[in-house]
């Protein structure tokens, strides 16, 4: 029964229909609870878009998108289930932005809802964000991973002035530097180049990201 | 053509065909263009290949190229560093056309910019390129967007038609804002001098 919604779940997710997909958790939410729904069907069936996502070229911009409102959409049913004085177990503060000049904040937005989803306490700054402000707001909060994202080459060299501003403040090792957007895809070296930590293909894969960046900054 | 002209190529994305043609009419600049077109922006790296393919075949003749494009594909920066070869200031077309500090608040405002040719391919873009359709398009452009702005240039008639279609489709108004075409006209005269400058150099 599980492994039939599952499939008809991830077959919603793929055909980009958002309201039969809640329809489908809704349902069976009712006799269990919003919060069994994310681990026994999404969070299996986004593991499975994740994996087609990252060997498949196929996977449209609409696919991409739509999967996140339906995470997102999931995720505040379940959190709604919470009772209003337990706070919510969170995996730590990260800050992320789209980087100076850099405005494409499609691949930003998918980030934010996919870390919020896997249970870490988000700080998105928007789009073009400078240097400074990021790293003010991770010393802030104590974020240990500062996430920048830049779709082209021409913004992607600003994630050099971050790298910067990590290191002339005394915080190397300590805060981790993500980067990500199609460019970094296109070309991997550019990672290393612009002092990052490490990159994710896609928005799914982000928490991994952050999961090992995290461990490594806590290590020191 | 004068010597200068006879020395200098234009690689330019199709999307500024009316822009450039204009340019040269009223500058009478006598240059030789070979357009790219913009459609080749949906594959950068098909972009890449084809620009690397025809950046070689006029260095080769000795040309010094003008290239008429954004940072529209991950290794545009190794093609605007060689050697005799320029690209206007501007990460893509909108901002070519309007200078960076106006592109950049008006990002800020939410603006999504149309030009004429993308005008009459939106569907294919949108729809068949993105697969974008009904209410997730709706969704997707709202989400990222406040509004559509057309930049007219003055040359082709605006496409109303296509900007009411589109802003339906994305449920986003629009607006039609004209720009002058003296930004881009700065960023070629400064670009043409810097090549032909590093010319005179070489030869010394």
């Amino acid at each position: 029964m599980a492994d039939d919604i599952l499939e008809t779940f991830f077959q919603y997710l793929l055909q980009t229909k958002r309201e039969p997909a809640n329809a489908i958790i809704d349902e069976w939410a009712k006799e269990r609870s919003y919060r069994e729904a994310v681990f026994k069907i999404l969070e299996p069936a986004l593991v499975r878009f994740g994996e087609k996502w990252s060997t498949e070229e196929d996977v449209s911009l609409a696919q991409g998108y739509i999967a996140a409102k339906i995470a997102e959409d999931i995720m505040t049913k379940a959190a709604m289930e919470r009772p209003m004085d337990v706070e919510p177990e969170s995996k730590g503060p990260v800050v992320i932005g789209n980087i100076e000049d850099d405005y494409h904040a499609l691949g930003r937005k998918l980030v934010v809802i996919f870390l919020r989803s896997a249970g870490w306490k988000v700080y998105d700054l928007g789009n073009d964000v400078i240097a400074g402000d990021l790293i003010d707001k991770a010393v802030q909060v104590g974020a240990k991973v500062v996430g920048a994202s830049a779709m082209m080459y021409t913004t992607a060299v600003n994630v050099k002035k971050l790298r910067k501003e990590i290191d002339s403040r005394g915080l190397s090792g300590r805060v981790k530097l993500a980067v990500g957007g199609a460019v970094f895809n296109l070309r991997p070296e550019l990672v290393g180049e612009v002092g990052g930590d490490g990159t994710a293909r896609n928005a799914l894969a982000v928490p991994e990201l952050m999961e090992r960046l995290y461990d490594e900054a806590s290590k020191g | 053509m004068n010597e200068t002209e006879h020395k200098v190529v234009f690689i330019a994305c199709s999307i500024f065909k009316s822009e450039l043609e204009e340019i040269k009419k009223k500058s009478a600049l006598n240059i030789s263009v070979r357009y790219v077109p913009s459609m080749l922006h949906m594959s950068p790296e098909g972009l890449n290949l084809r620009l690397k393919s025809l950046l070689q075949e006029e260095l080769a003749r000795s040309k010094k190229v003008v290239l008429l494009f954004g940072d529209c594909h991950p290794y545009m920066h190794e093609q605007e560093s060689l050697p005799g070869v320029c690209r206007v200031e501007g990460m893509n077309c909108p901002e070519i056309l309007l200078g960076h500090t106006r592109y950049s608040s008006m990002r800020m405002e939410g603006s999504f910019f149309l030009m004429a040719e993308w005008s009459k391919r939106w569907r294919e873009v949108f729809k068949e390129g993105l697969g974008l359709k009904g209410k997730t398009a709706k969704d997707f452009m709202k989400d990222m967007h406040d509004k559509l702005v057309y930049l007219d240039t003055g040359l082709l008639p605006v496409p109303m038609r296509e900007l009411e279609e589109m802003s339906d489709y994305s449920g986003l108004p629009y607006e039609i804002m004209s720009v002058s075409l003296e930004p881009l006209l700065a960023e070629i005269r400064r670009c043409m001098e810097r090549i032909l400058k590093d010319d005179i150099h070489t030869s010394d």
